[in-house]
């Protein structure tokens, strides 16, 4: 238990190294650049003479952030601001906070990257472990596996074009880009639901096809070692159904490196398809990011940068301190 | 030192999966190289020929709508983005490689910040900084700044595998034989460590121009990419832009898609290759 604190803290510390030197990064990199973008940020409020409160808005920015002081006062003022949740204004959807953009597009990469996490990784897993059981010289396996290993090694965004032309171009099945259909309105009713379950689809196949190809890889070759295990010798020896030593015996054993997968892909479901966003027009934080980009909105590619960065650090931590509880084969140090 | 190399060059040129993959790849670059002599720069300028064309003898793969020949624009994409992972590779696994002996063969104090620092590197996703880094220096990028920026973050994964593997060698009784014939510690380093590391360094160097190309397609299509040159991410970029899907014109979007799967294809089995050296149970299946 000594050793396994000391792990916990030594995590620990580096999850809050890593937040703080994000942090410190975010904050210098701006300011390394000739011609400060904070500059043009306000340069850039400025000129939206028409909307209301925009000189007051940019006198605000200037006190909260002391662009007015030396570095140093900036940079306390930064770290302040952000941890008290502030990110300041977005410019290209002025009255709203990069906070509130953020905050409407979050759901939409979360609720999309779990759900297509956990259907590839059931799909894949299940898949996988057949193939394996069958052996890697089966008809199902050699079936699967060259395309499992294709879909592995193919770019997660190669697929989202590739579905676009197909089934949105080709055959018009699906809608080409968006959430929903424009003007809907965004209620909790099952009208709505299924009209954003049909402009997921292709994004989450997408998604699905992508990842599948590892989670069938990695279940299949941990099946074939623990096929050559004794106790599965033994359980064939009792005269037990092929079928209860696959899934009793064989299943259960070989799951756990597929657990510690999904662990992993889970921590990044806020961050993890930027590109699919963009290529569907998703209303997600990738599709946020984007227009920020187009727009030059550089507090808002800001936000949504270290919002990803801060979620991300914060599951890795969970992961880190839950997994030695979850495996005890893993040894408290980092070596 | 040098016997050494050869005979690691030696093993790694007898693999199958290695040499049919090196084979698929040095082909493929020689024509983007070679093509580039032939359909120079110009042609994939605006305006240079008619718009839209579909694919003909003149234009084995037609024109985009704003008249860029499509060929020239694979030909150079290809060779710049096989460029860019070219650079991102050498800096990340060389640089990541010294950390890594470093931190490995010196230990206490050096290597815990080292360590903490790599692990620091490792958790925060790159991509992100990438996208902050590239959207201030928007519109300036080149093909060669876009590389110096992405090695930023290619070399804590070289470095973590260098040391590990090197605090395994470093207790080995030809390490302590240099070190009693008076060699200095960067010596070592240099001439006894150095090539023992060549199958994780050629592992890692491949690994790096992988990712190195994943994320120049990745910058690009989101408009960080170098504007006026050409890189698979860019043309991906550009048919994305002016909806070349719904135009139909599949001869502009498909080109740069199915460069880059052989791309990663062909890595990939010299990957496989290295993998084989590392660990030999993967050779008998």
């Amino acid at each position: 238990m000594a050793s396994y604190f000391k792990y916990i803290v030594e995590r620990g510390i580096i999850y809050i190294l890593s937040i703080y030197i994000s942090l410190t990064i975010v904050f210098i990199v701006p300011r390394l650049i000739p011609g400060n973008p904070l500059d043009a940020v306000l340069q850039q409020l400025a000129n939206m003479g028409a909307s209301v409160g925009a000189e007051d808005l940019i006198r605000e920015y200037e006190k909260i952030f002391g662009l007015n002081e030396d570095i140093f006062t900036q940079y306390v003022k930064f770290l302040r601001e952000v941890l008290k949740g502030n990110l300041g204004y977005s410019i290209s959807r002025f009255p709203s906070t990069v906070s509130e953009v953020l905050a409407r597009a979050l759901p939409w990469s979360i609720g999309l990257l779990t759900m297509t996490t956990i259907i590839s990784w059931t799909l894949g897993t299940v898949l996988g472990a057949i193939a394996g059981w069958k052996g890697e010289s089966s008809a199902f396996s050699k079936l699967f596996g060259p395309a499992a290993l294709l879909m592995y090694i193919t770019p997660y965004y190669i697929f989202a074009i590739l579905l676009l032309f197909a089934f949105s171009y080709h055959f018009r099945i699906f809608p080409s880009s968006g959430g929903y259909t424009p003007g809907a309105e965004a209620r909790l009713d099952l009208k709505f639901l299924v009209d954003v379950a049909y402009h997921s689809a292709l994004p989450a196949l997408s998604i699905v096809l992508s990842s599948l190809g590892w989670w069938f890889l990695s279940m299949r070759s941990m099946m074939v070692t623990v096929k050559g295990e004794d106790y599965i010798l033994m359980a064939f020896a009792k005269g037990l159904r092929e079928k209860l030593i696959i899934w009793r015996y064989a299943f259960r054993n070989a799951i756990l490196p597929q657990v510690t997968g999904l662990a992993i892909s889970l921590s990044r479901v806020v961050g993890g398809a930027l590109l699919t966003e963009v290529i569907f027009a998703y209303p997600g934080i990738g599709w946020v990011i984007y227009d920020a980009i187009t727009s030059k909105d550089y507090p808002l590619i800001q936000g949504g940068v270290l919002v990803i960065i801060l979620a991300v650090a914060t599951a890795n931590f969970v992961i880190d301190t839950l997994y030695p509880l979850v495996d005890p084969r893993i040894r408290y140090r980092s070596e | 030192m040098f016997r050494n190399i050869k005979n690691n060059i030696k093993t790694i040129i007898s693999n199958r999966k290695f040499v049919s993959g090196y084979i698929l790849f040095l082909s493929v670059a020689f024509i983007a190289i070679l093509g580039g002599y032939l359909l120079p720069k110009e042609y994939f300028r605006a305006g240079s020929f008619h718009r839209g064309l579909s694919p003909s003898l003149v234009h084995p793969l037609g024109t985009d709508v704003l008249g860029r020949d499509i060929l020239a624009q694979l030909l150079w994409g290809t060779q710049n983005s096989i460029k860019i992972g070219v650079i991102v590779a050498t800096i990340g696994t060389f640089a990541g490689a010294m950390i890594g002996f470093i931190s490995g063969y010196y230990g206490g104090l050096v290597d815990d910040i080292l360590r903490v620092i790599v692990d620091v590197f490792l958790s925060i996703p790159s991509l992100l900084f990438l996208i902050l880094i590239a959207s201030l220096i928007k519109g300036s990028v080149t093909v060669e700044l876009m590389a110096l920026i992405i090695s930023l973050f290619s070399w804590p994964w070289p470095a973590r595998q260098v040391r590990a593997q090197t605090l395994s060698l470093k207790e080995r009784d030809f390490i302590l034989v240099a070190r009693l014939s008076g060699m200095g510690k960067f010596e070592i380093i240099l001439r006894e460590l150095m090539p023992h590391m060549f199958q994780w360094m050629g592992a890692n160097f491949i690994n790096a121009f992988l990712v190195a190309i994943l994320t120049e397609s990745g910058l690009s299509i989101l408009g960080l990419g170098p504007q006026t040159e050409m890189t698979l991410g860019m043309m991906l970029y550009w048919a994305l832009q002016h909806a070349a899907i719904y135009r139909g014109m599949w001869w502009w979007w498909a080109p740069p898609v199915f460069m880059l799967i052989y791309l990663f294809f062909s890595l990939y089995m010299m990957h496989l290759g290295f993998d084989e050296l590392i660990n030999p149970r993967a050779r008998e299946k």
